[in-house]
């Protein structure tokens, strides 16, 4: 064993040794699997050989990462101080490995050549993220959104025909522009510090209640206007409820959302004989607005999306380059500092909710469209989904920190995974459980809090 | 029902009601819908209702203590997951019962005790040791809760174990679900007298002071998150005990009610602040409001208007907190546990005048004596001079009510004050004991669950 102060670029003897032997264990371990499964001797050769090379490839790269800049530690021989360096990533690495490994063994037919690529894919990227996300400061948290985003799509185009078609990508896009809209506020709300959990009711209401209207033989357009008027008013009202009782907003605008909810179906159900369902004609234009057969101008996707891609560009902008959205920004960081820089607390509170209240009504509304019949409860998946949303996309939920432009990646990051696990086959439940176990080691990424003794 | 709010030894909740003026509001909503719910369906205070009110109130009152435990730790651990976890360990439950595996009380209690514990001691770890929000942990397992639950058990069904069928009756006060409520409050109110809870609420609102201090916050939190785990599993065994059965579906609702208790107790989401009394009471109103709108009947549109009423007694409640700094500030101090008191004389002197009059609460004109009946005034009274003791009574009433208010108000600060109100609530309480050894004797079995 050479003992030298500086590690070379490939990395210890000991780094390559102990790399060369996982790679070997893994070859052999996938060997193994071919062999059980009675696969062709060919296609384990060429799957034993890819395994091989690659494994050693990513681990010598990884060495190399994590070896720069480290080392000039002394004593306590090669070996522990080895150990100690790179603890973590090799753990993880056999976890990810025995993971790999069992579930070749146990699900049948889950060895095949895409499989193994679509790991290495991911390995490739937990490491580029591990690797290059520790210099990255500010945006960890949108590059790793994007990491996860590519390898997850690169993974599903492979492993799940049509995944990549266009007919797919709209119809992810649509579901995405539907979660993104409704997304808005609560990244605004949460910009602040707050939670509104008054979006789903706010989405289930508009939607009954502009096909109420409509069926009472009111403009479309007008209804449309009213009820995103009246969605707007509802922001407000929360906010100014909320004002003062801060801590305690989640509740008030959960209360503020059952009143709107329940006194919309109050009203559209009096002289009803269906209490609750509401029936009429959805106009036409609403429809192709966001149905998967409409055309923007002529092009062949729903105009939703487009629109949602103008909020998009226009509030990260927004939110980084005008007064409003810095003020934002700094009533959420430190309340008496923008009091100070005398920043309106009230009017952002209210205007942060206003806007809420606004997007979650035109949601609801575009959901009219896209279904073709009211439904209160259209909204309640996005009672945690655009919580998610915000938490996934980077944003803080003590208020401060992140934007819009997170909040996209992080819907796009669900949507997609929703897709693909739709995709492979699994059920609702299942798509539900992967997602709440999927979401803390993503957020664990890149939004772990220092210490208790670092902040004394 | 304990008055004493937690942590507070008894000459200082007397001393004043700085102690925890929170509990003002939720108090005056308890009488207030009590008043109202006993005017509506006398039914409520008979032994059957008051039973089965215990048994449907249960599993919400111990999923608030469950996060009363971890949202005093700070950080604003408000478990998302309570309701998920609580249908986990019920589905859990019931396969496992319906596979042979585990069948006596005890295995069945220590299982679902243990399962709580176990989840909480996971969130606690990653909280720990991960250092994520704590939200974001929750949110994470309520997502995952929800969906392997619908994988356990796809639809609603399953029986609960035998042993376990009577408790959802709700036939009688005493039943093995009050039983579990009354040890699991005990249970709190004793750990409020230790150091722990001392450590746990200074690390709520403050941790940076606690860590300093040289408190092990570790182990603090750890231990948080095992009382929230062990409430939970209780609140899981009398979810299936009320049931009877398991249900994958009910994890947003208990959630939701289980936060909105938490609250409207006047625990703060910050951390530092939730009472044992606060979150009882707490619980128990939403349990009232529900009740109170049940018993009016607005045909196909009931559950639209419960849904309105529910959103909007809950904003104004807590817009209502909005004047505590106002009312401290006239009225100096302000014993929480008199007012108590007072409230608890005004409505019970509305039971007895509702359970007077009334001829009989279910079924009209049957014996049925109720909980707090006396049966030998029932029995003499008629006509003119019934009403005439319900006038003298509330005029009675009348008399006592200005007395305390200004007890309340001029003396509350005074220690010279704890035996009138030992002697106020041992009146109280030898007055219910009273009525309901009288009461109980001839109650009828067999009301239907309101």
């Amino acid at each position: 064993m050479s003992v030298s102060s500086a590690p070379p670029p490939a990395g210890t003897l000991l780094s390559r040794v102990v790399g060369l032997l996982i790679a070997v264990l893994l070859t052999a371990a996938s060997a193994g699997v071919g062999v059980y499964q009675n696969l062709p001797a060919q296609q384990v050769i060429l799957y034993s050989a890819a395994t091989l090379a690659l494994t050693a490839w990513i681990w010598r790269f990884y060495v190399v990462q994590f070896g720069v800049g480290a080392g000039g530690e002394q004593g306590t021989g090669e070996l522990r101080r080895a150990w100690r360096r790179y603890r973590p990533g090799i753990l993880g690495f056999l976890a990810l490995l025995a993971v790999f490994v069992a579930l070749s063994l146990t699900i049948d037919g889950f060895f095949n050549v895409w499989t193994v690529i679509s790991a290495l894919i991911l390995l490739m990227i937990i490491i580029l993220t591990m690797s290059v996300g520790r210099f990255m400061a500010e945006n960890r948290s949108a590059f790793i959104g994007l990491m996860v985003l590519m390898g997850l799509f690169s993974v599903g185009s492979m492993n799940i025909e049509g995944f990549a078609s266009a007919t797919n990508i709209k119809s992810m896009l649509l579901f995405a522009s539907f979660l993104g809209l409704a997304s808005i506020g609560q990244t605004l709300v949460a910009l602040l510090g707050g939670l509104d959990l008054s979006i789903p009711y706010v989405i289930g209401a508009a939607n009954v209640g502009l096909l109420y209207l409509i069926s009472l033989g009111v403009p479309p357009w007008l209804t449309f206007l009213l009820i995103l008027l009246a969605g707007a008013l509802i922001g407000i009202i929360n906010g100014v409820l909320s004002l003062r009782l801060q801590g305690q907003a989640l509740i008030v605008t959960l209360g503020a959302g059952f009143v709107v909810s329940g006194g919309t179906q109050i009203v559209t159900s009096i002289g009803s004989a269906y209490s609750g369902n509401v029936f009429g004609t959805v106009p036409e234009w609403l429809t192709n607005l966001s149905s998967m057969a409409g055309s923007t101008f002529g092009l062949p996707f729903p105009p939703v999306i487009a629109i949602w891609g103008a909020a998009a560009i226009v509030l990260t902008i927004g939110l980084r380059h005008t007064v409003y959205g810095r003020f934002l920004y700094a009533l959420g960081v430190n309340r008496t500092s923008a009091e100070r820089l005398f920043i309106s607390e009230r009017a952002y509170w209210i205007s942060a909710f206003g806007l809420s209240g606004f997007f979650s009504a035109f949601t609801g509304c575009l959901l009219l469209g896209w279904s073709g019949g009211g439904f209160i409860g259209v909204g309640s998946q996005y009672l945690f989904m655009t919580l998610a949303a915000v938490v996934v996309g980077g944003t803080s939920l003590l208020g401060g920190v992140g934007g819009y432009g997170f909040t996209v990646i992080g819907v796009l990051v669900l949507q997609v995974l929703t897709s693909f696990l739709v995709g492979i086959g699994l059920k609702f439940e299942w798509q539900q459980f992967i997602f709440g176990l999927l979401i803390l080691p993503m957020v664990a990424l890149y939004a772990r809090s220092p210490h208790i003794r670092t902040q004394i | 029902m304990s008055a004493v709010p937690a942590g507070g030894r008894a000459p200082a909740a007397i001393a004043g009601a700085r102690s925890s003026p929170h509990l003002l509001m939720p108090m005056t909503l308890l009488f207030a819908l009590l008043i109202i719910a006993v005017l509506r369906s006398p039914v409520l205070v008979t032994n059957a209702g008051l039973g089965s009110a215990v048994i449907v109130a249960a599993p919400l009152i111990l999923a608030t203590y469950a996060l009363m435990s971890t949202v005093v730790a700070g950080r604003g651990t408000v478990d998302l997951a309570i309701g998920p976890l609580i249908s986990f360990i019920n589905v859990t439950l019931i396969q496992l019962v319906a596979a042979d595996v585990i069948g006596s009380p005890i295995i069945v209690f220590v299982y679902a005790v243990a399962v709580g514990m176990a989840y909480q001691l996971l969130m606690a770890l990653i909280v720990i040791f991960v250092r994520v929000q704590p939200i974001i942990v929750s949110l994470s397992g309520f997502l995952a809760l929800s969906g392997i639950n619908l994988v356990i058990l796809p639809r609603p069904g399953g029986v609960a174990p035998d042993w376990m069928a009577s408790w959802g009756a709700g036939t009688s006060v005493f039943s093995p679900v009050m039983a579990i409520l009354a040890l699991a409050s005990l249970a709190w109110l004793l750990m409020t007298r230790t150091a722990f809870f001392t450590h746990l609420r200074l690390m709520g609102s403050d941790e940076r002071a606690a860590y300093t201090s040289g408190i092990p916050i570790t182990l603090v939190r750890i231990g948080a998150h095992l009382m929230a785990g062990f409430f939970a599993g209780l609140s899981a065994i009398c979810f299936t005990a009320l049931i009877g059965s398991g249900d994958p579906g009910q994890g947003t609702t208990y959630t939701l009610l289980a936060v909105t208790a938490l609250v409207l107790g006047g625990a703060s989401l910050g951390g530092g602040r939730a009472s044992l009394a606060g979150s009882l009471i707490g619980a128990v109103d939403l349990y009232l409001i529900t009740y109170v709108l049940s018993t009016f009947s607005f045909g196909g549109i009931q559950s639209f208007v419960t849904d309105l009423c529910y959103g909007a007694i809950l904003v104004a409640s807590l817009l209502l907190t909005l004047t505590l700094p106002v009312i401290q500030r006239t009225i100096g101090a302000f014993s929480s546990l008199l007012y108590f008191v007072a409230l608890a004389i005004v409505a019970l002197g509305v039971i007895l005048y509702s359970t007077w009059t009334g001829d009989g609460p279910a079924a009209p004109g049957s014996a049925a004596a109720g909980f707090l009946e006396i049966e030998a005034l029932r029995g003499a009274a008629s006509g003119a001079e019934r009403d005439g003791r319900i006038w003298a009574f509330v005029g009675v009433l009348l008399l006592t009510l200005p007395l305390i208010a200004r007890t309340l108000i001029m003396g509350a600060s005074r220690r010279g004050i704890g035996p009138i109100v030992t002697i106020v609530l041992a009146g109280v309480v030898l007055l219910g004991v009273y009525l309901a050894t009288h009461g109980v004797a001839s109650a009828p079995h067999g009301f239907a669950r309101p």
